[in-house]
């Protein structure tokens, strides 16, 4: 079943946590909602499974509002972050509660809980007490005591958020597949980019309590539409440049930072919204689409120095001082050759690198689009 | 050579504890075995087996059985109100249950006295049905129940409190009524709260003295609770007897309490 928020606004005391946020997410998607920790993610997750009422706005699960309906009467699985699982109960027990609440006979029960179990592979762990699971098993756990009912809509509040790293991966995995086999639509929250790239199907960035971009986890990463999105996702080079020169293909931007010790322009590929002279733009530069190269090449080359290099993975993330502007670079350790670096390297980019940051707009497959109001840095 | 000085700061730390603990218990141990130097075996079984103090004994438990039982009663529902529902007023009345607690019992015997004495409205009404609770059995339960029901109150309200609120909102998303919710989370879960309030009931109730006094007075084998038997033995002079019968409400109270402890131990690491 879809969910759709209309106009959703919460306020603890005099704070505001959500604020107008209107969200639809489709039938048996996977979606991620995406946002740092304290921006109101899990109270929104309440609202939907009416643990909490909103201030304002409305909660459609399918074609039913449901704002006045209790969570016992919504049929929703919520898995929460800390699990939430019943101490005194066994695995079995604790799957199985829902069930008994609803008054389902034994023998159904038994069948259904198996099933599941099973599903969560837990099998040999029915009859063991949270208490002597891992973390990992409480959160399979938790997982099959929300899918026994067959709900509507599954919420997960940050699930993973308590997991060994290592087991994490794994999970993950599990978790989208159990989503597909049971077709379930998915509401998952978290403030891990990383997490919500794997899983989803579709991303909500949530920020100050309204939805800043709602797009697939490729858009959202390749094209976020605000300095925040971008910040968030890891595209952190955010420049501020002003229209100089308009070529055949391509756009001169005049990088306008303090601090720079030359002029610093680059070539932009010529989006539609960049008009006339002079108009000023927020760019972004995503770090992997930078390469540091030995000799120059591309449109866009800057001699730079090499300020640090942070290894992350299985890539690196080396930051770079471009005439006082720094810049974060991020390539495969495979790549990177220690010794063919001395203190000055070329930092290289092509004009599809950058694109502009553009607030509300719409993307097009060729062109990115954008509201030309809403584009103008003041 | 800095770490000697934390191990000697850390060690001396520890024997400061220990001394204080130690002094405090010393004292408990020596009031209560004043009780039991002062009275011999002989005098001590003699007393055990008078009519007058088995009277005073049965009354007692009798009575704080019976408080126990209407405690859980009234106090559950009293305590899951103000555990987990919001509401105006919701200070106001808790702190009106901490009030039979602050009070000295005399003052609350006294209100209790005036409620349902023969010239009140409500002893006038009681009395048409041919009820008495002043100078009864009732109006002893009546007494301790009004200074006792408060501990088993509070403390069921913290147990229930400190139940994790995702535990009962995960009941809730499953389907589950609040009352299947009582049934199967809280009330496991707030087992040994319940158990430690009515222990607690039951030991203010064995305990109590001048609320019981104002409103059933001291009839002996009617209305004589043990703590009255014993104020009335010592204010009659034969502190002999009154020392025996207050060694027989140390030793059920300890024995009590003890096994009490035991079992919530066994439970714990269960």
């Amino acid at each position: 079943m879809s969910i759709i928020l209309k106009g959703i606004t919460k306020y603890f005391g005099k704070q505001k946590i959500l604020n107008n946020l209107s969200l639809e997410i489709k039938k048996g998607e996977f979606h991620v909602l995406l946002g740092p920790s304290g921006e109101g993610k899990t109270t929104l997750l309440s609202i939907i499974a009416g643990l909490l009422k909103p201030d304002k706005g409305e909660v459609w699960i399918d074609k039913y509002l449901v704002n006045n309906l209790p969570p016992q009467k919504r049929n929703i699985g919520f898995v929460f972050q800390d699990h939430a699982l019943f101490p005194h109960l066994t695995v079995y027990e604790n799957v199985a509660y829902g069930l008994r609440a609803k008054g389902i006979k034994e023998k159904i029960i038994k069948e259904k809980v198996l099933n599941y179990i099973k599903l969560v592979n837990l099998i040999d762990y029915q009859n063991k007490y949270p208490s002597e699971l891992s973390g990992g098993q409480k959160q399979k756990v938790a997982l099959a005591r929300a899918l026994v009912i067959e709900p509507y809509i599954l919420l997960l509040d940050e699930p993973l958020s308590n997991i060994d790293a290592w087991q994490k991966e794994h999970l993950r995995e599990e978790l989208k597949n159990i989503q597909k086999k049971t077709g379930v639509t998915t509401l998952y929250v978290t403030h891990d980019q990383s997490e919500a790239f794997v899983l989803a199907d579709r991303i909500s960035i949530l920020h100050k309590g309204s939805i800043e971009q709602v797009e697939t986890p490729e858009d959202i990463f390749y094209h976020p539409k605000t300095p925040f999105v971008a910040t968030f996702v890891g595209a952190t080079n955010i420049l501020k440049g002003k229209i100089i020169k308009y070529n055949e293909f391509t756009v001169q931007f005049l990088v306008l930072q303090e601090g720079l010790t030359k002029p610093l322009i680059i070539f932009v590929k010529k989006y539609p919204l960049f008009r006339q002279k002079n108009e000023i733009f927020l760019l972004c530069l995503h770090p992997e689409k930078i390469s540091l190269k030995e000799k120059p090449q591309l449109e866009n080359r800057f001699l730079s120095r090499i300020l640090n290099i942070i290894p992350h993975g299985i890539v690196l993330k080396i930051m770079v001082d471009v005439y006082g502007l720094k810049l974060q670079v991020v390539i495969p350790k495979i790549n990177f050759n220690f010794d063919s670096f001395k203190d000055n390297i070329w930092v290289c980019f092509s004009p599809d690198a950058l694109h502009p940051l553009c607030g509300k707009c719409y993307r097009d497959p060729e062109y990115r689009k954008c509201n030309y109001k809403t584009n103008i840095v003041k | 050579m800095y770490i000697k000085i934390l191990k000697s700061k850390f060690i001396n730390f520890n024997l400061f504890i220990i001394f204080i603990a130690g002094v405090f218990f010393a004292f408990i141990i020596l009031v209560l075995l004043t009780l039991v130097i002062n009275t011999s075996l002989k005098e001590f079984l003699y007393h055990l087996y008078s009519p007058v103090v088995f009277s005073a004994i049965l009354i007692s438990l009798e009575t704080s059985i019976v408080v126990v039982c209407l405690s859980f009663l009234f106090g559950f529902p009293v305590a899951y109100l103000l555990a987990l529902k919001n509401f105006k007023g919701k200070i106001f009345l808790d702190t009106l249950l901490d009030l039979p607690i602050v009070l000295p019992p005399l003052v609350s015997g006294l209100a209790l006295l005036l409620l349902f004495g023969g010239d009140s409205w409500l002893g006038n009404i009681l009395n048409h049905w041919n009820i008495s609770i002043i100078f009864t059995k009732k109006g002893i339960i009546i007494a301790q129940l009004f200074v006792s029901s408060p501990f088993f109150i509070k403390t069921l309200k913290e147990a229930i409190v400190s139940i994790p609120k995702n535990l009962l909102y995960a009941s809730a998303t499953l389907g589950a009524s609040s009352f299947y919710t009582f049934k199967s989370v809280i009330l496991p879960l707030c087992k040994r709260g319940v158990w430690a309030g009515l222990v607690m009931t039951w030991a203010r109730a064995m305990g109590e003295f001048g609320a019981t006094a104002m409103v059933a007075g001291c009839i002996p084998k009617q209305t004589e609770t043990m703590t009255i038997a014993i104020y009335m033995q010592a204010m009659s002079g034969d502190l002999a007897s009154a020392t025996s019968i207050a060694l027989i409400l140390m030793i059920l109270s300890f024995i009590s309490l003890f096994i009490f402890k035991r079992r919530l131990k066994y439970e714990y690491y269960s």
